[in-house]
């Protein structure tokens, strides 16, 4: 891997520079206390120390609401909208928001590609940044604390600057076309990369193993913590909209007024939600809130066997954008036998009814 | 539908005509005049007919005299699909908001002694008379809601209802969320969305203006807990969540249920 020092004088030049090779978007404050990535006009307002932004940078690549195709119905038609997709910089993702797309890429690029995601996925350039970990932050659990791949560059905050990875030929292109800004990376700053390594992984708050994690939540479906937390639970589907790497979604198709002629679109969708399980003759795979509740705990910890990893990685964001104040780690913790109260003092007489072949009564609705 | 056009009626009872003249105001009505034939509709249509048989009724208003009891009666008899229009004809409206006094003392408080020719009611829903077969929600509805219901009535299929919260568009959006940040009351995630979170765009607080999710999946309790948390009495809960959801029958046990809870 090729190393080249960012001196800190130069950052916001630098910044600037990235605008030749597309819109730049990083992270700003958009409210009192909320960052999320937006187009970048004024250098000088990117946040280099945020915690984390609102919306995960999947939106730039699976769209919160996208028109897919348009249809004429006395013709029999319909044609995809695939838009012209200019590039554009990513600049300050977080390794765990990197390792988010690696794990949409899983979905949205082997096998069947979605045409939409691709096209997004081939034009952003990607540069991460290094972060102080907060009380919600817990990648280093998840293994997704560190990017090997999955960017284009990637600024080690240093005292005077940034140690900069190389991570791709098009990382070496703006480096190179940008020689005299970089210096090269001397003892002193490996020294100093050291040491902030060192300490952030200190500033992590739990320091333990998790890898049992998906199997003790699987036999522990039935464990009173789905109960309490789903009843206080909103549903209002801000952990999946938040996630880096939720990516169920919702078509509709809109006909226009000549009853002929329409479109088809998409929307991030949420398993919180009633709609998410229901399929025809109203069946309902998860008919509680507190089955739907579980699958997202489920579904995140469950394994990502591309990648080695799950597919939680640890961003915090689900805990820090609950209204609701659930903390998705302590759930987990208690799971894992990590909180008070985690084993059920009494034993239940009954043989414990577990897995999804026993989910509650199915309950019909009025629709 | 004859001559292939299909047969449109638009029935206002008591509401401020919003709902309709947000309608009426859509440049899309165009498209749909060739295939459609208005049987009635006051604010646009002069010769219109209450009593002519229709493929669509939209009805826009709560039923809140004796006399709209009928007509609403009436349309049902004459239409194929009934389309209750906005926040008064869904819900009951803000008019419903005080149903839990008498009559007599909401209508002094309004009228004083003035004399009227009906005969009133409390105000309330639609479906409270007759079988509503599609909704159309808002104070006022937004502009795609008629055109996603009318188009897919148009192909013959069926439109599909909200049953997700206002918070969903919120973040869809990338608004920073209002409840959290700044504690206030935001009532996006009981409320159905559609609204593109227009008010939490502005940094406003949801009054839930497009009625709580059906379903049994609004949850008034948990939200009623978040609100005690932010220092909200049980009254100030009430208040806010029935301005729209007053005919809403879980809603008062469900917050109730909070409030039982401290107790123990």
């Amino acid at each position: 891997m090729r190393y080249v020092k960012l001196p800190k004088e130069n950052t916001h030049a630098f910044l600037e520079r990235l605008k030749e090779w597309g819109r730049l978007y990083a992270p700003v404050k958009i409210s009192e206390k909320f960052y999320d990535f937006r187009e970048i006009d004024d250098v000088r307002k990117v946040e280099f120390n945020y915690n984390r932004t609102i919306m995960p940078p999947k939106k730039f690549f699976f769209l919160p609401r996208e028109k897919l195709f348009e249809f004429n119905l006395a013709k029999a038609e319909y044609k995809e909208v695939i838009e012209d997709v200019e590039p554009f910089v990513l600049f300050g993702v977080h390794a765990c928001d990197i390792f988010g797309l690696k794990v949409l890429d899983t979905v949205y690029l082997d096998e069947l590609p979605d045409k939409y995601y691709k096209v997004r996925r081939e034009k952003g350039i990607i540069i991460g940044i290094s972060c102080m970990p907060d009380d919600y932050c817990f990648c280093n659990l998840r293994e997704t604390d560190f990017a090997d791949d999955g960017f284009d560059l990637f600024l080690h905050e240093l005292p005077d600057g940034w140690l900069v990875r190389v991570g791709t030929p098009t990382g070496h292109r703006i480096v190179d076309k940008n020689i005299k800004l970089f210096e090269e990376v001397t003892t002193e700053d490996i020294c100093n990369f050291r040491e902030f390594e060192n300490r952030r992984s200190k500033a992590f708050k739990y320091h333990e193993d998790w890898s049992n994690l998906r199997y003790l939540l699987e036999l522990e479906m039935e464990h009173p913590m789905w109960e309490e937390q789903a009843d206080i639970c909103l549903a209002c589907g801000n952990c999946n909209t938040t996630c880096p790497t939720c990516r169920c979604y919702e078509v509709q198709d809109i006909v226009n007024l000549d009853g002929n002629t329409g479109y088809r679109e998409r929307r991030w969708d949420s398993c919180q939600f009633r709609s998410h399980g229901l399929v025809a003759g109203n069946h309902n795979f998860r008919p509680t809130k507190k089955d739907r509740f579980r699958n997202r705990y489920l579904c995140k910890n469950s394994y990502n066997e591309k990648l080695g990893v799950s597919y939680c990685v640890g961003c915090g964001r689900c805990t820090y954008f609950c209204p609701a104040g659930i903390s998705f780690v302590r759930n987990l913790r208690t799971i894992m036998g990590l909180e008070e109260r985690s084993c059920p003092p009494e034993l239940s007489e009954e043989i414990p009814k577990r897995g999804f072949a026993y989910a509650s009564e199915v309950r019909g609705e009025d629709l | 539908m004859e001559n292939g056009k299909v047969r449109i009626g638009f029935y206002a009872l008591t509401s401020c005509y919003g709902c309709q003249l947000q309608f009426a105001m859509m440049d899309e009505i165009l498209q749909l005049l060739p295939h459609a034939e208005i049987v009635c509709w006051y604010m646009i249509e002069r010769n219109s007919y209450e009593e002519e048989p229709v493929d669509i009724a939209f009805i826009e208003g709560s039923v809140s005299t004796e006399e709209e009891v009928e007509l609403v009666k009436k349309i049902r008899e004459n239409a194929k699909i009934v389309v209750a229009v906005g926040s008064c004809a869904v819900h009951g409206g803000v008019q419903s908001w005080e149903k839990d006094k008498p009559l007599e003392e909401l209508w002094k408080t309004v009228y004083g002694d003035g004399k009227v020719k009906f005969e009133p009611k409390m105000a309330e829903p639609v479906s409270k008379y007759i079988k509503v077969d599609y909704n159309i929600y808002g104070c006022p509805p937004e502009k795609k809601d008629f055109l996603y219901a009318i188009g897919t009535f148009l192909v013959g299929s069926w439109p599909e209802d909200i049953d997700y919260p206002v918070c969903l568009e919120c973040r869809l959006n990338g608004y920073p969320c209002v409840l959290i940040e700044k504690g206030e009351p935001c009532l996006g995630p009981i409320t159905r969305a559609g609204c593109d979170a227009r008010c939490p765009n502005y940094g406003i607080a949801c009054i839930g203006c497009r009625g709580a999710i059906g379903y049994d999946v609004a949850w008034f309790d948990s939200l009623a807990r978040v609100f005690k948390e932010k220092g909200l009495t049980k009254e100030e809960i009430l208040e806010r969540m029935k301005i729209f959801n007053a005919h809403n029958p879980k809603l008062e046990e469900m917050v109730e249920k909070i409030f039982q809870e401290v107790k123990e």
